[in-house]
């Protein structure tokens, strides 16, 4: 899963230029949110791979790389992708393959792994897009200006601010704990015992972290600082022409895609047809 | 545990989507009752804790590894289900965001798992065994019990979306929590004991007590 690497990495993404990173926030996340609310709500497959493709002229025109995204869909890909490789022996339909023990497969199945697939693949190069061209703070502060309650914003913000705090504290610990030689996966050494150094370090990075998290919400609250603070400065963004031509290029897609689903695509076989 | 996107029909997730924003409306009147200058960053940092424990795989068993979910932590913590449901809500949020853990679509079905679910089993478990069987045992049962319904929970809600057979479900992800929750109970119990001896202000049982203050100039962290 995610780790303090992954957390860096993402902002780094962030600082890039690109019409797409200059943009309100807002746009950005809703949009986006869209296409993966569009792409549960298709059944075809052919709906799919049209989606990926403006996602992948997304990523060109905000010159995120497309290596590191390409990796970073195949490292969240099996967290579902484990469900999908289920789907063709379990699934109803007609059974194309007996193989022993009672397994079979079908072709509702395999068609089912396919639609599931090819939508998480949408939705994961979607996130993956989003995060690479919108800081934390960003998204943060574009949920408060679509109407999150102050108080959720401001948990929210100090989370994402404490995150990285404790990210070091957990580096430093597991650090301190390789220069010991300590290994939670050393099968030579008492499995009670390393549950008790493992709950220890949680404790350790828990208490340490809110030590640290709870002298800087002082020094913030003793400044002014409150659920009712403006916490983060946008760079005065207005949503402007660039937006528009976003919004409309989006829209104007996915009600293309929606008209060609209902007309056009069930002429294209396995492709267009609707997975129930 | 985390369900992704494309997993549970739209309008599945819209019956999820009412329940989470139920709950949080009850949080927030929580919150607005409860978040003082202590409360705010215990929250803020139990929410990014939350984070980076589900970063952190434990051993388990049979060679596999998973992590820490928290859910009963931060209700037994703030003696409160409805601190579980806005940390779970945030922390879900930005895993589904950044990181594409858990689907966006997905997240009052996520959420519903692991913070309703898992702060209110969590928290009342607690409660109701703290008196009759001692508070760490308490606890253990309390954090081992919210993580498997957690799951089972999970795997009920593919069953209703279609994804996945109910028997066969119930009984990988049962299996699998069946194990994990024994290091998530013990690793809050560890948690708790610590908090308990170092700084027990933190415990939301401990509020009237009046050693917080005292326990807090002591802590060994603190003074590391």
């Amino acid at each position: 899963m995610n780790g303090v690497g992954s957390v860096r990495e993402l902002e780094k993404e962030t600082d890039k230029e690109s019409p797409l990173h200059s943009m309100d926030g807002r746009v950005k996340l809703i949009l986006l949110i869209f296409i993966i609310v569009y792409a549960v709500f298709s059944t075809q497959i052919a709906v799919m791979i049209f989606l990926e493709i403006y996602l992948l002229l997304l990523i060109y025109i905000s010159t995120v790389s497309f290596k590191t995204t390409v990796t970073r869909v195949l490292l969240l890909l099996p967290f579902g992708g484990f469900i999908i490789a289920f789907q063709p022996f379990i699934h109803p339909g007609n059974v194309i393959w007996s193989g022993a023990f009672g397994i079979q497969v079908t072709d509702g199945g395999l068609m089912w792994a396919a639609l599931l697939m090819s939508r998480l693949i949408v939705s994961l190069t979607s996130i993956v897009l989003l995060s690479s061209i919108s800081p934390m703070q960003e998204v943060v502060e574009s949920f408060r200006k679509l109407g999150m309650p102050r108080e959720f914003a401001m948990i929210l913000s100090l989370m994402i601010r404490f995150l990285f705090m404790f990210y070091d504290e957990l580096h430093r610990i597991s650090h301190a704990q390789k220069a010991r030689c300590f290994d939670a996966f050393n099968k030579k050494l008492s499995y009670k015992w390393r549950m008790k150094q493992l709950g220890y370090t949680v404790a350790m990075m828990f208490l340490r972290a809110y030590e640290q998290g709870e002298t800087v919400y002082l020094s913030m609250a003793s400044r002014g600082f409150s659920e009712k603070s403006k916490l983060y400065h946008d760079r005065k963004k207005k949503i402007g022409s660039q937006e528009y031509a976003f919004i409309a290029s989006t829209l104007g897609v996915v009600a293309c895609l929606q008209i060609l689903a209902m007309s056009f695509f069930y002429q294209w076989g396995l492709m267009g047809i609707n997975i129930a | 545990m985390h369900i992704p996107d494309g997993f549970i029909p739209l309008w599945q997730c819209a019956i999820y989507y009412v329940i989470l924003i139920v709950a949080l409306y009850f949080s927030l009147q929580w919150a607005r009752k409860n978040l003082d200058e202590k409360a705010v960053p215990l929250m803020a940092v139990l929410a990014a804790g939350i984070f980076a424990i589900m970063s952190m795989n434990m051993p388990i068993p049979f060679g596999t590894s998973g992590h820490m979910v928290g859910g009963a932590l931060v209700a037994i913590v703030f003696c409160a289900p409805e601190a579980a449901v806005i940390i779970f809500t945030l922390v879900l949020l930005i895993q589904a965001l950044f990181f594409g853990d858990g689907g966006i679509t997905a997240l009052g079905a996520n959420v519903l798992n692991m913070g309703i679910v898992g702060g209110f089993v969590g928290l009342y478990t607690f409660k109701g065994l703290r008196k009759p069987i001692g508070k760490y045992p308490a606890i253990f049962i309390a954090a081992w019990l919210a993580i498997f319904l957690a799951a089972e929970l999970a795997a009920v809600e593919m069953w209703i979306a279609g994804t996945f057979p109910l028997e066969a479900g119930l009984a990988s992800m049962g299996i699998y929590h069946f194990f994990i929750g024994i290091i998530e109970g013990i690793l809050t119990v560890v948690v708790i004991y610590a908090l308990e001896k170092l700084r027990p202000d933190l415990l939301a049982w401990n509020k009237n007590k009046k050693l917080g203050e005292q326990k807090a100039e002591e802590s060994e962290v603190t003074a590391k």
